[in-house]
């Protein structure tokens, strides 16, 4: 870890073993949780612990998962959230629609989506660096003009029955859903990256402080760039991804989504004031995240009772995050 | 001040405050002109209609709501922690005063223990934001998926509770001098509260807290206290929103209020507030902000072009003010 200069000189906690440490009782908090809900809901409903299940939780993960990757990659370099994923994965997605109408192969579609992705955040890392902005209040902003400007694009839009992607929604992979593993794929070699590589340590030592790491010769504008335009492509990966899984959408259909990816992202430790996380925590907090919504239904409460829990979890997360903050804090 | 004092501290074009060019240069110059430049484009696209009274009064109509909330959510953005949580206050307050008058409460009675819930989410609000220092947009961003979850269970298979009360109706839709009441109500809590952020000790105390916490905590001000309040300023705001809902509409929906926290925070950056840094801001300048939102929605409605416009406006204009603000002086990013 202190083999480079930039990210030693910007962990604020120089203490490895207590990095570690805390990096595992998120690990394990974030388990404990989740198999407590399972085995709750396991012993309610002996059915509950089936292969539908399993397929609910996986179609959840995903798309969820994918774009935590994105919102995490924006909160650990420190621009805290993107509030435009929700218009950045409909254009995506409406992006994949269209070249799947025209007949493209799939790889085209892919590219297509995840270049209108990087696109999309290109222009918002233009708005943050040039402007000089707070990139909470430029997303928040370029989400408001993309949705609308969908809006008036159009209403529903759903790829062609048949298509390549269409089927992609459907096939399963080892018993799991076909689009799974690519969240899976991601999740790890992001992690792997952020942890392990100089680009992602330069990344999250932007995020640490971005004045030191100014200091070491890392251009901010640069990372904005980068960061940016990486969480774009991820989020039009994601949208590859939600509209073969989907039925038709419109352009408020990913809205419910930005809240999960959110908490999925402070759940797993993923500091939104930057410089610190493990994605491959996300694993964990999606899956979490991903089975309360399963496990309601089976317990007999109505799907809208979940975002109750949904909401009180991430508050609790978010308390405990600050009073650890302060507690270990300078 | 003499020559010398005059050269050597301050630039010669420095002089004394004076409460009309501080309107001018001050936080609220330029919404004042946003505004007026809203007038004025309204004017030339609709014509003298625009301005008349009819058009007004449906104008304060719409801007009730959003005018009540934002009046007291302003004190949270003052104080330094931005609520994310108002929109959802607005529609769990709307579905519980409706479901208490449906089950045949008073009016008043349904509406204060409709406003002691206000106030009690606003209290978790603080618990978690103050006591346990939570980051605010995370921490309000859960309670507005809980309260919405609950709004949803609330409204059941209907999706929404009915309750039409007649003299509930006829007071919150009654008009005075050919406006709504309660939009006057609505400007004369602008003023007051404008009143208080500026003339009042506590007022001062909830700028500085905004401003900077630690030197607030410092000068022997309880920054606890302070955001606290403000918290619950904002949350009790929210539910008499949601209680004049209701009696404008004689309903609420599970998806009352949804979205409004970002409706409201645009229009009140527009108006010169900053939900990532306390202290800036005036509640004069976030009702202009919002009435000048309410204005474009007006406009575009009577000029029969699509209401979607309305969003993109909105944010061209929060973009366009922000980056205003950066350059008279505010914060940069990096």
């Amino acid at each position: 870890m202190s083999l480079d200069p930039a990210l030693a000189a910007t962990t604020p906690a120089a203490m490895p073993l207590k990095g570690r440490f805390q990096g595992w009782s998120t690990a394990l908090t974030l388990l404990a949780a989740w198999l407590l809900v399972i085995a709750a809901t396991g012993l309610y409903r002996h059915d509950f612990l089936s292969h539908q299940t399993v397929l609910a939780i996986a179609f959840t993960m995903a798309v969820v998962g994918v774009l935590a990757v994105g919102q995490g990659i924006i909160g650990i370099s420190g621009g805290f959230i993107d509030l435009s994923q929700p218009a950045c994965i409909i254009l995506s997605s409406l992006v994949a629609v269209r070249l799947s109408e025209a007949g493209l192969p799939f790889i085209v579609v892919v590219i297509g989506a995840v270049l209108a992705g990087m696109i999309w955040g290109a222009m918002n890392a233009t708005i943050v660096v040039f402007a000089k902005l707070n990139p909470v209040i430029v997303t928040l902003a370029t989400n408001f003009i993309g949705l609308a400007a969908l809006y008036l694009i159009f209403q529903s839009a759903q790829v062609p029955i048949g298509s390549e992607i269409h089927s992609l929604g459907r096939a399963s992979f080892f018993g799991l859903p076909a689009i799974w593993w690519p969240m899976l794929l991601i999740i790890i070699v992001v992690g792997f990256l952020m942890r392990s590589t100089r680009y992602g340590r330069r990344t999250t030592a932007v995020g640490g402080s971005r004045i030191a790491a100014q200091a070491r010769g890392i251009s901010l504008k640069t990372t904005r760039y980068v960061t940016f335009m990486a969480a774009g492509g991820f989020v039009g990966f994601a949208a590859v991804l939600f509209a073969a899984a989907a039925g038709p959408f419109n352009p408020a259909s990913a809205s419910t989504t930005q809240l999960n990816v959110i908490a999925a992202v402070i759940l797993a430790g993923i500091s939104l004031a930057g410089g610190r996380g493990n994605f491959w925590m996300l694993l964990l907090s999606v899956g979490f995240l991903s089975t309360i919504p399963t496990a309601l239904v089976f317990f007999g409460l109505s799907s809208a009772t979940q975002s109750i829990f949904q909401g009180v979890i991430l508050m609790i997360a978010v308390a405990l995050d600050g009073y650890r903050a302060r507690r270990t804090g300078p | 001040m003499t020559d010398t004092s005059a050269n050597r501290t301050l630039p010669a074009f420095v002089l004394p405050h004076h409460p009309i060019r501080d309107a001018l240069t001050g936080s609220v110059a330029s919404i004042a002109i946003t505004f007026a430049v809203v007038v004025a484009v309204g004017y030339f696209m609709v014509g003298a209609k625009f301005l008349s009274f009819g058009n007004i009064s449906i104008i304060g109509t719409f801007a009730i709501v959003p005018l009540f909330v934002g009046v007291f959510s302003g004190f949270a953005l003052l104080a330094g922690v931005v609520d994310l949580s108002i929109g959802s206050v607005v529609g769990i307050s709307a579905m519980v005063f409706a479901f208490l008058l449906q089950a045949g409460w008073p009016i008043w009675s349904a509406g204060l223990v409709t406003l002691v819930m206000c106030l009690i989410i606003g209290g978790l609000n603080a618990i978690a934001i103050v006591r346990f220092n939570a980051d605010p947009i995370a921490a309000t961003l859960g309670m507005l998926t809980a309260l919405r979850g609950i709004s949803w269970v609330l409204g059941g298979d209907m999706q929404m509770i009915a309750a039409f009360n007649m003299d509930l109706w006829s007071a919150v839709n009654s008009q005075v001098l050919g406006l709504p009441l309660f939009f006057l109500i609505g400007i004369g809590l602008t003023i007051i509260a404008a009143v208080v952020v500026t003339k009042t000790r506590f007022g001062r105390h909830v700028q500085a807290v905004g401003g900077d916490d630690r030197a607030a905590a410092r000068a022997g001000i309880s920054v606890t206290r302070i955001r606290t309040l403000a918290l619950l300023i904002s949350a009790f705001g929210a539910g008499l929103a949601g209680i004049i809902w209701v009696g404008q509409l004689g309903s609420a929906a599970r998806a009352t209020g949804l979205g409004l926290e970002f409706q409201v925070y645009a229009a009140l950056m527009i108006g010169g507030y900053s939900i990532l840094r306390g202290g800036v801001g005036n509640p004069i300048g976030g009702a202009l902000g919002l009435l000048a939102v309410a204005g474009v929605a007006n406009i575009l409605d009577l000029s029969s072009i699509s209401p979607y416009y309305v969003n993109i406006i909105v944010g061209l204009l929060l973009l366009a003010a922000v980056l205003l603000d950066r350059i008279r002086g505010g914060d940069a990013f990096e």
